[in-house]
């Protein structure tokens, strides 16, 4: 199928939990016709909505895929992603954030700017991803969509602008009243598939021109068109829309449409601003990074006839095997092509090419810039790029964050077993913020993550999906050691009696950096240690950092320098040095004042505003840090930074101490030292472990 | 207190006080007027980080921000201090070391009044054992001003011991200053101003004027120049 790339939207829809995303979505594919009945969310007849399809999302009400499922509306190419709306899926949210062109805010009119609303919001800042607001559940009672386009400007710091008013509110609302054509829209029949249009209802008529000017108010800040015109009077649907597309585009005004999903209120104009206002895939400018040139800055176009580049952003089982959702996002990808792994530089052929309907997916020949789809039989890691004939560009770097948390998994029983390697082996491919590990000492499997709701859902899915019937032992935070000076090191390793005997000496010194993890100098000269034995002595220092002394978990921020050392023709080996640079560093890290690094949270709380106070203490007793505070009408809002290790068990705190009226969202924000009460608990703790082991 | 002190050669503040003209003091208010984009923020959050890292606590209040944005001041203009005192390596201590001096408190959506204001400090006070010698109060909306409410600003941050440094936009046309007063919208509650400058724009430089001390109304070129965008002192000059 060949179509514009202009006419081309991929959009997500965002909000937060309960707002009515699923419904909206719904509703657009059944207008769309995609889905032929509609079904409720967690509805009676037992059906969930279409998107939803993971039974474990529908039951917490959050939705962790990014699955895109395409669709037609009026001559328009849509793709929606399933935004996730959970700021503990950093990856996720980034991955599918990434692929979007534009989003739809969605809001309750009753509810208003909530705190995910605000998370999700800020992250698609960051990406510059353009949006206009559906401000939905007008049928409510309490619904008031003018206060939720205030909260939008004031929370927000949107340019909110209300394209429609309402026609009616709570059981009244019946249609909306369209600014910018000036006429009435009603929705009729059994599923509000039939539009009526009318003029605009005699109460609302004031109101109205006066929402107008102020439309064309905001709106001719993005045209001079429309400022010139505004003045001669001769203002046309055309010039307001184009102005509008401007604002939107420039991530400088969000126009604000309203209606009632659950009713079948303003669904079809909405999509309609999806068509007029939000980004094809050729408005934003898109850089990838060129792996073999110092990750340097390259302009891609939404051209088919340039060199191919396509990312990977999600992977799916299907019954077919892996599906990996990919975004085109220059050149074309066609069955039969040739292109590479950026991460690897290896090659894959492309075998099948599909579009994901709602409910069936379709094959296709070839897929063109700008567009979304999925691809069988291609074996690779979400956020992969792949890239044809030409230099070896990636949409992303390859730093994966650190994980914060982690917790032991135990099979119950051998089956389980299975299932669970399974499990844990699409996972980690899914999501590299996710992680496995064996610890040799115990022999349990660990796994680790970003958070503790990220391994809940994990392990959750573990029992839904593969059936792994699993234990799991309480969250551990991930500390990581580090130094804070430069420490020398000066160590022989000798053992030379009878037989083969080993030898070997180095000097130098550690040093902390920030920049990186590890960073290994060779500056001997004169060949003190032959340059077979540098390696080893690389390895040695690295193999010592994976358990530090002071706690035992991992060391990063260090620099190890080798400046001199010796060896012995017959006695030195591989071995040698290994064995003496492990030493060294364990000599050195000692004498560099190490300490003990934690992972801290960037927390928000909000609440009524006589909880402020409440919410200081919640955040006082967990070693928090408070950055700021904001009152927003009767609101509370508080930043702060808290260890996570401090922060288990805070939702339910939070809940008694505010009678259940404030909320939390949190995020990792860095690592950073601990307290000195802290690292001596921390080591007394750890010096109890090792000698309870020592007595095994 | 912190291990890396910086001595800030490059505060607006500290000049000032060498040139005979220390901050307003306890109840006092010290009154910072420009045109609009002169750079009054930045020039308070001078004036805050030269506080911070000088040990005292501060309060940044700000009627028009988000607590993110204010962070983002601090941070951007603290880094251009160690760049240019080439102290860059103690960036992530002193930055840990200000954010447990310093609380930003912002208000949106019109909530803010006196009385709130008053409450705010208080619970800070009472649950969070946070008294600061420092209040800033920026983005406030000079043309509603009067003296009253200067006058009740200032019995609040008197109460809690600390000094006021407000900022003033001034108009860039319309009624200019009159002899001997400060300019609008200013003269309307001068006599409530304590200490006043001046921040006036000329050839990509920024000159630093005060206009009034105590009680007494000057007009004195400090003959400091700062940058535009940080207001940090490039040159300060003696004629
Ligand atoms: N009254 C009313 N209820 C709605 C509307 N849209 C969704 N709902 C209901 O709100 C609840 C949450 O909706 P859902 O679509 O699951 O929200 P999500 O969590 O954002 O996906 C469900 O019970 C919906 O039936 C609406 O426009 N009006």
């Amino acid at each position: 199928m060949s179509h514009e790339i202009q006419r081309v939207r991929n959009i997500g829809i965002s909000a937060h939990i309960d707002s009515g995303k699923t419904t909206l979505t719904e509703r657009i594919l059944f207008y769309a016709q995609k889905i032929h009945a509609i079904h409720d969310v967690k509805g009676k007849d037992g059906v969930g909505a279409t998107m939803d399809h993971m039974e474990l999302e529908r039951e917490r009400g959050i939705t962790i895929t990014s699955a895109s499922t395409y669709l037609e509306w009026k001559d328009y190419h849509l793709n929606v992603i399933d935004t996730p709306g959970h700021v503990d899926f950093t990856i996720e949210v980034e991955r599918a954030l990434r692929v979007l062109d534009g989003a739809i805010l969605v809001l309750c009119a009753v509810a208003g700017v909530q705190s995910q609303s605000i998370t999700v919001d800020r992250q698609m800042r960051r990406y510059n991803v353009p949006r206009i607001a559906f401000i939905n559940k007008c049928d409510r009672t309490g619904a008031n969509p003018q206060r939720v386009a205030r909260a939008l400007r004031d929370k927000l710091n949107h340019n909110a602008v209300l394209m429609q008013l309402p026609i009616g509110l709570e059981v009244d609302h019946e249609g909306v009243v369209d600014l910018v054509e000036m006429k009435a829209i009603y929705f009729r029949g059994d599923n509000g598939e039939t539009i009526e249009e009318g003029p605009i209802p005699a109460d609302l008529q004031v109101e109205a021109e006066a929402a107008r000017a102020t439309l064309i108010d905001a709106a001719s800040m993005f045209s001079d068109d429309l400022l010139e015109a505004a003045l001669e009077e001769t203002v046309t649907p055309e010039l307001i829309r184009e102005a509008v597309r401007n604002g939107v585009l420039s991530l400088e005004m969000t126009p604000v449409f309203v209606g009632s999903a659950y009713k079948n209120k303003g669904v079809q104009p909405l999509l309609d601003a999806v068509n007029a206002y939000l980004p094809s895939p050729l408005d934003p400018p898109i850089e990838a990074l060129d792996l073999e040139n110092d990750n340097a800055a390259v302009s891609l176009e939404s051209d088919p006839s340039k060199q191919t580049v396509v990312y990977a952003f999600k992977l799916e089982d299907g019954r077919y095997g892996q599906l990996t959702f990919v975004r085109v996002y220059q050149g074309t990808l066609a069955k039969g092509d040739t292109v590479y792994r950026a991460s690897t530089g290896k090659k894959i052929k492309i075998g099948r090419l599909v579009r994901i309907h709602a409910d069936d997916m379709e094959d296709i020949p070839r897929a063109e810039a700008g567009d979304i789809v999925g691809l069988f039989g291609i074996d690779c890691h979400s956020g992969e790029t792949f890239f044809g004939d030409g230099p070896r560009l990636a949409m992303t770097s390859m730093h994966v964050p650190a994980a914060v948390i982690s917790l032991s998994v135990t099979p119950v029983d051998s089956k389980a077993q299975n299932n669970m390697s399974k499990a844990l082996q699409r996972f980690t491919k899914e999501d590299p913020t996710f992680r496995v590990r064996l610890d040799p000492e115990s022999g349990e499997t660990i796994v680790s993550g970003m958070g503790e709701l990220h391994l809940e859902i994990y392990v959750e899915r573990m029992k839904r999906e593969y059936k792994a019937e699993v234990e799991t032992g309480a969250p551990q935070v991930a500390y990581r050691e580090a130094i804070s000076q430069r420490g020398e090191f000066n160590y022989v390793h000798k053992k030379q009696t009878g037989g083969s005997g080993q030898y070997a000496k180095v000097v130098g010194y550690l040093e902390p950096i920030d920049e990186a993890e590890y960073e290994f100098i060779d500056k001997i000269k004169g060949g003190n240690i032959p340059t077979e034995y540098i390696p080893a002595c690389d390895k040695g220092f690295q193999a010592a950092m994976e358990k530090g002394r002071m706690i035992g978990f991992p060391v990063v921020g260090i620099r190890a320098v080798l400046l001199d050392g010796n060896s012995h023709a017959v006695d030195s080996s591989d071995m040698a040095f290994m064995v003496a640079a492990r030493s060294a560093f364990r000599q050195a890290f000692t004498k560099a004042r190490p300490r003990i690094l934690e992972p801290v949270m960037k927390v928000e709380v909000e609440g009524p505003g006589e909880f402020q106070g409440a919410i200081y203490r919640t955040l006082m007793q967990r070693r928090g840090n408070v950055l700021g505070s904001t009152e927003d009408g009767g609101f509370a809002r508080v930043e702060a930074e808290v260890p996570l290790a401090e922060m288990f068990g805070y939702s339910t705190d939070l809940r008694s101490e505010t009678q259940g009226k404030a909320e939390f969202t949190m995020e990792f924000a860095k690592y950073a030292p601990a307290p000195s009460e802290v690292t001596k608990e921390l080591r007394e703790k750890y010096s109890g472990q090792v000698a309870e082991e020592d007595e095994k | 207190m912190s291990e890396v002190m910086i001595n800030l050669r490059r505060s607006p503040r500290k000049l000032l006080e060498r040139d005979g003209h220390p901050g307003p003091g306890p109840g006092q208010l010290a009154l910072i007027l420009a045109r609009a984009g002169v750079g009054k923020t930045a020039f308070l959050v001078d004036v805050g980080l030269d506080a911070l890292l000088s040990g005292q606590k501060v309060l940044h209040v700000s009627l028009d921000s988000t607590v993110e944005r204010v962070r983002t001041w601090y941070d951007d203009i603290l880094m251009e201090m160690l760049r240019s005192e080439k102290k860059l390596e103690h960036a992530s201590a002193l930055e840990l070391e200000i954010e447990k001096r310093r609380h930003i408190h912002t208000y949106v959506g019109h909530s803010f009044s006196t009385e709130r204001l008053r409450d705010a400090i208080a619970l800070l006070r009472d649950v969070m054992h946070f008294e600061p010698a420092v209040i800033l109060l920026d983005d406030v909306n000079a043309d509603t001003l009067t003296a009253e409410k200067i006058e009740s600003v200032k019995a609040v941050v008197e109460e809690f011991g600390a000094e006021l440094w407000m900022a003033c936009q001034t108009f860039r046309e319309g009624p200019q200053a009159e002899a001997g007063h400060l300019p609008p919208p200013a003269d309307q509650f001068e006599d409530q101003v304590d200490l006043a400058f001046q921040l006036i724009s000329q050839d990509r430089k920024v000159r630093l004027h005060v206009l009034k001390d105590g009680s007494e109304m000057l007009d004195e070129d400090l003959h400091i120049l700062l940058d535009p965008k940080t207001q940090l002192v490039t040159v300060g000059y003696s004629t």
